[in-house]
């Protein structure tokens, strides 16, 4: 057992699983999708992100490229939701559907991330 | 490419824990505040929002501290964020400290260096060398390459020796780097599969080192001029084997120029004059016919011998070997009694010549002066290993010095800069005195003093008048490139040695009615004056005309302005 790989997998995943907590529900109700969740999915994601760095292989950088799409669409997703809630006037209803489809878009991402991540897994003779 | 992602590579590798530690610290604090209920001005419960707990961890972990927003905290609250104050600080600094020690990093400072050095090396357009190795005899040469205005890139071994260089200033810049000289990835940096690399130099005293650059260098470019030295015969062969065409062997030099100057003192004087040595401001003496003293029988000996025996000179020997005498003697100075009885053995006194050929200087230098003190009509000559000691030597009046370190740099100077001087030389070797008392005659007529050597090639580039005006048709022959432009009546003061044509055939001292082409090589002896005189004449359209016409060239609104002068057609 790779210490190494078990963390990294673990983050990985992880940051796929709360992704798709956070997507889940109706899109435009604000009731299904907990700030707490998107929190944590960000943390996560750069925890994750900074685990891919510094790998120089073919894989470790489409990795590093699919964790890097997923941090900016999650935390464009964050500043929508910061925007709406102190700057804009019109109330924070309106942007639900941004917010969730950003986080829609980072949790494409972050499949892809695990697909690739488990390929590799998958190859491996060890 | 390579070199700066390498760069990139070492600062994320050693920056990846300090990112992990702030956005943890980061993430703990900040969910921290959010969870912790807090009071507003109306005494109603609140929870500070992502943003406003975001906003507050970033002025505090960066200890710029704008106070207790929105509301003021409850003790619970200031509870929390005391101890995050403390974990937030610790990263911020460790992460500072990682990157404080990363600039100091010596491993990053050398990938910087090389990705400098490796940027510098692509830019570089015009034809360089690579020169390996920075000493006494690279340093020479480097100083008579430059002043020729080529381009040279020099990788040493030794990080001071590269300073060193870097501080004498080489214009135009000299490019250096440090590093294993063996390794083909050194040798690729410093752009040795580059088309306009144009040759390798390498004169280790190591002929295993020289040998393995060799190899290595024709492996990877198989155009390269690739200039070796060798000391042994055996050595010599193998890298001829390996089809290595320039091998500059400095004990073959030495004896080559030594024979050449007993038998055909002519064609030595030539030689000298094409190597510029001030032949006549040293007023040298002519080497003496009769017994030679050998001291010290090494390599530089042997090959002194074989030139004497060429020459049919009687020659002995004395087996010197300076480390032995070193260790026996616990001293650098020979002349003790012991060392006397051994030159009056050797028959100093009936000796015409001496040659003290050690490795040592100084021993050298004192086998001459015992001789001398013996008897002191004997002419004397010295074996010099560095330009160090040059001055010393010259002081003590030694008759003639060989400096191994000179000798090398002048050939391999001649054989990048000048290859032409190097092939006359070679047709020099087949001649015989006759024929170079006529030359040094003509050299001494028409130069009285010491002639400046170049070479010139008939393209674009070097003769811009005369390519044009043979690319349109016409021929020109040398006579008439010889005028001197205050008057072309007078024939300028200039000889041409060598031309040598396009298919490679060559005609030594070609006369006046030879005819030039297109890119033709020509080295040639002249006065500083009809040199510059040469140099205008080729290149300039204005004074090619002259030559030609023995008119001024009038250009536009000039041609039906002024009238010729008549005086020429009578």
């Amino acid at each position: 057992m790779n210490t190494q790989k078990v963390i990294a997998g673990f983050f990985i995943i992880l940051a796929m699983t709360l992704n798709f907590g956070f997507f889940y529900g109706d899109i435009d109700n604000f009731a299904h999708h907990s700030p707490y969740e998107l929190f944590a999915t960000i943390v996560v994601n750069l925890i994750a992100t900074i685990l891919k760095l510094g790998d120089k292989t073919q894989l470790g950088s489409v990795l590093l490229a699919t964790s890097l799409v997923a941090d900016i669409q999650l935390l464009s997703a964050s500043i929508v939701w910061g925007l709406s809630e102190y700057v804009a006037t019109n109330g924070i209803a309106d942007s639900a559907q941004i917010i969730v489809s950003l986080s829609g878009g980072a949790l494409m991402a972050n499949i892809v991330s695990v697909i690739l991540f488990m390929s590799d897994t998958i190859k491996s003779k060890r | 490419m390579e070199h700066s992602n390498n760069i990139l590579w070492i600062i994320i590798r050693r920056m990846r824990t300090p990112f992990l530690v702030i956005i943890i610290t980061f993430s703990i604090t900040i969910l921290g505040l959010v969870l912790i209920p807090g009071v507003d001005n109306q005494g109603h419960t609140y929870y500070m929002s992502f943003f406003d707990a975001f906003y507050f961890v970033s002025f505090m972990a960066s200890t710029i501290g704008f106070g207790e927003v929105p509301y003021e905290f409850t003790y619970a609250q200031r509870m929390w964020v005391l101890f995050s104050i403390y974990i937030s600080v610790i990263g911020w600094f460790y992460a500072i400290g990682t990157l404080v020690a990363l600039i100091q990093d010596q491993k990053l400072l050398t990938e910087l260096k090389i990705s400098k050095f490796s940027k510098k090396i692509k830019s570089l357009k015009e034809p360089f060398v690579i020169i390996l190795g920075y000493n006494h005899t690279t340093k020479e040469l480097i100083h008579r390459l430059s002043q020729d205005g080529k381009r040279i890139v020099v990788i040493d071994r030794d990080q001071e020796k590269i300073d060193e260089l870097e501080l004498e200033n080489f214009i135009p810049e000299v490019y250096a780097i440090q590093g294993d000289i063996t390794t083909p990835d050194i040798l690729r940096l410093a752009g040795i599969t580059k088309r306009n690399c144009k040759a390798i130099i390498s004169l280790f005293d190591s002929d295993f080192k020289n040998t393995k650059i060799a190899l290595i260098s024709k492996l990877l470019n198989k155009n390269l001029n690739i200039i070796v030295k060798s000391t042994t015969k055996e050595q010599t062969e193998h890298l001829k084997n390996l089809g290595i065409k320039n091998i500059i062997d400095p004990f073959h030099l030495v004896s080559n120029r030594f024979s050449l100057a007993l038998k055909a003192p002519n064609l030595w004087t030539i030689e000298m004059i094409i190597f510029e040595h001030n032949i006549y401001i040293h007023e040298y003496k002519p080497l003496p016919k009769g017994k030679y003293i050998i001291c010290g029988y090494g390599r530089m000996g042997k090959a002194l011998k074989e030139a004497l025996d060429e020459a049919n000179t009687e020659s002995s020997f004395i087996d010197l070997k300076s480390a032995a005498h070193k260790a026996t003697k616990k001293s650098t100075i020979f002349g003790d009694a012991e060392d006397y009885k051994t030159l009056i053995e050797a028959g100093v006194k009936e000796a015409k010549a001496i040659v003290a050929a050690t490795k040592d200087d100084l021993i050298n230098l004192t086998i001459l002066l015992t001789a001398r003190k013996i008897n002191p009509d004997i002419y004397t000559i010295g074996r010099e290993n560095t330009l160090d000691d040059i001055t010393v030597f010259n002081s003590a009046k030694i008759d003639r010095v060989y400096i191994l370190e000179e000798v090398i740099s002048e050939h391999v100077h001649r054989l990048v800069s000048m290859p032409l001087s190097y092939l006359f030389l070679k047709e020099l070797h087949k001649q015989d005195d006759e024929w170079g008392k006529e030359l040094l005659a003509r050299i001494r007529k028409k130069t009285n003093y010491q002639p400046e050597i170049f070479e010139i090639r008939v393209v674009k580039s070097q003769a811009n008048a005369l390519t044009d005006y043979l690319k349109s048709g016409n021929s020109m022959n040398l006579g008439l490139l010889a005028r001197s432009l205050s008057n072309r009546e007078k024939r300028a003061q200039i000889i041409f040695l060598i031309i040598k044509n396009r298919k490679e055939q060559i005609t030594l001292i070609p006369d006046d009615n030879f005819e030039v082409k297109v890119s033709d090589r020509i080295l040639i002896a002249a006065t500083p004056e009809a040199k510059d005189d040469f140099i205008s004449i080729v290149n300039n359209y204005n004074d090619f005309y002259y030559i030609l016409t023995g008119k001024e060239y009038k250009f536009g609104i000039f041609k039906y302005l002024v009238k010729d002068e008549k005086k020429d057609e009578k």
